[in-house]
């Protein structure tokens, strides 16, 4: 049996894990090619024309991985997770809340998925059951779980090293702000980190930037100030003495919480990707644009869809560094 | 601190029974502007480009105000569950104090316990005094859902042509100026019987058409650019579920999500923040009913309903009931959404025709 794996959006949120995670259950995993300009087009084609840039982008993917009628069928499932929320009771975005009903309407391959939803439910359940609906037993599953895991933990202890050798570099440091899926999607983000290395600079994704103990500080900000609103937490004024809201989603505690430790090091400029129509972006970019000002760094906001051109991008880039020097 | 004047968000024409909570509680209250293409245009300058357009429109109500003097404003967080209305109040704030405007902004979440202790902080009312004042507010609030309903009834079928919304527009203004609570009993059977001595053609054969979407965008004439009004004078009856009322029975009784979910299951396994399941539920709804066509009403880009509009659209080509989705922005032109409207209103004829046809 073949699961495929939309190479786009949610995948991004755990890369490696899950083909590790479905390779290691018996199945073949098929996943769907970088993302190229045929993609785009057919995501673009087929999505709802104010949803944003990504995800078109995850649609186009999906529609990569189905099949027309007479042809033969690319894989049994498509695997589409439905991300709810995590562990430190912080949310997805809620477009992801909608994805695996939003695929079936466009792809006739059967949609394999599951709720992640880690306030009601620990992510290893949640597997078992997954595991359980493709027939597979405890001991299989949780042999899987921990290799896929350890997988995991591989690449983050790779990018962990890469990231002291990068701070350590002599060329200007630029940090790259965006969610996983446009930094590492080359072609979404129009090979930013390529044309940055051309011009001579050492560019740092903020995924790349260690956060001590995550978990706990997360865990401690979500239990203080509550991202579910329990009553008695001290919420009313409590934004202004930190400079930003407390986020309920995920990725902008996550954002602002290594935007924190990457100020500890000496950076040179700062770009922030959002990809056209992200609503969670336009919240969080006017806090970050803030923070960054605050302690005087060059700030760079672009925003990137399906028109954005690579020379326009050239020109602001060398602007931008043009002005840091 | 100075005294504090207050001004808060408008929301159509409810702003009115926000107004009396206020004025109930001894505090000074300059209302906000009405929504005009220029308060519009005002806010949207100030707001970050991506943000949603309620944001933007209740920015730029609270300017006029500002300028008159006021210097508090009210703000409710999380109306909306998952969506990014939880944070209108955090970059209002942030940018009316990077505009220069020296205000105090009260940013409170919508829970009764949060409600009390902001109104409490800043009128230092006892807890009677602010549930007279409650009291009052629902009174009025439900007088105004009332006689939007009952508009949207004799619009379609008076006879004299204008005169539901002229005695709209008058008890608006009564409503607005009544201060003491005891006379709000006979203003509101003078209100009533003024509508129902409007004479109308009986027995008409009406097509109907339902309101869906956004909360605010639905709610507020002035930013859908009356679409009531012109739906009604073409005659056509419409409906809308979505008001203050039926938002707050959702807080209060939280099995409607569960009867939502459990009809919408097949389009939908998920919360997606907002009232993007309503929507859906709605739809399905209103096909029951046999309606003759369905508007959904958003603002550009708000992302429970764009999530769910896929959705829309696919239950639209199952049923084939005619269907209209109409994103509302700053650039959006009154001209263009009439074209739409016209077009739409003559797709919804055509369908009601045809459903009878095919019924005899």
């Amino acid at each position: 049996m073949t699961i495929g794996i939309p190479r786009a959006l949610v995948y991004w949120k755990r890369p490696h894990f899950w083909e590790t995670f479905f390779e290691e259950l018996g199945f073949k995993v098929l996943l769907s090619p970088s993302t190229n300009k045929e993609i785009v087009e057919m995501g673009v084609k087929v999505a709802d024309p104010e949803t944003c840039f990504s995800n078109k982008v995850y649609f186009g993917h999906l529609i990569w991985l189905d099949y027309s009628p007479p042809a033969v069928p690319k894989c049994d499932f498509i695997f589409v997770p439905r991300l709810k929320a995590t562990e430190e009771k912080l949310e997805y975005c809620p477009k992801f809340f909608g994805l695996p009903d939003l695929g079936k309407i466009l792809v006739k391959t059967p949609i394999l998925t599951e709720n992640f939803d880690e306030r009601k439910e620990k992510f290893e359940k949640t597997l078992k059951r997954l595991g359980g609906k493709l027939n597979k037993n405890r001991g299989e599953i949780k042999k899987a779980q921990e290799l896929a895991f350890l997988k995991e933990k591989e690449f983050k202890k790779k990018e962990k090293q890469e990231f002291s050798l990068k701070i350590q570099s002599k060329k200007p440091k630029i940090v790259l702000i965006s969610h996983p899926y446009n930094l590492y999607d080359d072609y979404v983000n129009l090979r930013m980190k390529e044309k940055l290395e051309k011009l001579g600079a050492q560019p740092i994704f903020i995924d790349e930037v260690p956060i001590k103990t995550q978990t706990s500080s997360l865990k401690y900000r979500a239990s203080t100030y509550g991202s579910e609103g329990k009553e008695g937490d001290k919420v009313l004024f409590a934004p202004q003495k930190l400079g930003w809201p407390k986020f309920h989603w995920e990725f902008g505690e996550e954002i602002m919480e290594r935007i924190k430790e990457v100020l500890k090091h000496d950076i040179t400029g700062v770009i922030e990707i959002s990809s056209f129509g992200c609503g969670c972006d336009a919240v969080i970019k006017e806090f970050v644009e803030k923070t960054f000002k605050q302690n005087k760094i060059p700030f760079l906001y672009l925003m990137i869809d399906e028109q954005a051109g690579e020379a326009g991008i050239q020109t602001r880039l060398e602007a931008f560094l043009d002005t840091l020097s | 601190m100075e005294k504090p004047i207050i001004t808060f968000a408008r929301w159509g024409n409810y702003t009115i029974a926000f107004k009396t909570i206020f004025e109930q509680l001894g505090l000074e209250v300059i209302p906000p502007e009405k929504t005009t293409s220029q308060a519009i245009a005002e806010g949207a300058k100030l707001s970050p480009e991506m943000y949603c357009f309620p944001m933007k429109v209740t920015l730029g109500n609270y300017l006029p105000a500002l300028k008159k003097g006021a210097n508090t404003i009210f703000m409710v967080q999380n109306v909306g569950g998952s969506c990014r209305q939880r944070y209108y109040g955090a970059i209002q704030e942030k940018v009316l104090k990077e505009a220069g405007h020296d205000i105090a902004f009260l940013d409170f979440r919508a829970t009764p316990k949060d409600i009390y202790s902001t109104i409490k902080k800043i009128s230092g009312a006892s807890l009677l005094q602010i549930l007279k004042a409650g009291r009052f507010f629902f009174k009025k609030l439900h007088l105004i859902e009332k006689i939007e309903k009952l508009a949207q009834f004799y619009r379609p079928r008076e006879i004299e042509k204008g005169i539901t919304d002229k005695i709209l527009q008058e008890s608006f203004l009564k409503l607005d100026e009544l201060k003491t609570e005891k006379d709000f009993q006979k203003l509101k059977k003078e209100i009533l019987k003024r509508f129902s001595g409007i004479k109308i053609e009986e027995g008409k054969d009406l097509p109907k058409v339902a309101l869906v979407g956004e909360i605010y965008t639905v709610c507020d004439p002035t930013i859908n650019f009356e679409v009531e009004r012109k739906l009604g004078l073409e005659g056509i009856e419409v409906y809308r579920q979505m008001d203050i009322t039926y938002h707050l029975k959702k807080l209060i009784f939280p099995w409607k999500d569960w009867i939502i979910q459990r009809k919408i299951n097949p389009y939908l396994k998920s919360t997606v923040g907002g009232h993007g399941r309503d929507a859906i539920y709605e739809m399905l709804h209103y096909i029951e009913e046999d309606f003759d066509g369905i508007i959904h009403l958003l603002p550009f880009q708000c992302m429970p309903e764009i999530t769910v509009r896929p959705i829309l659209e696919k239950i639209h080509r199952e049923s084939r009931i005619p269907f209209l989705s109409i994103s509302l922005d700053e650039q959006t032109a009154e001209a263009g959404i009439d074209t739409r409207l016209e077009a739409f209103m003559d797709v919804v004829r055509g369908y009601r025709q045809n459903k009878k046809i095919i019924k005899n």
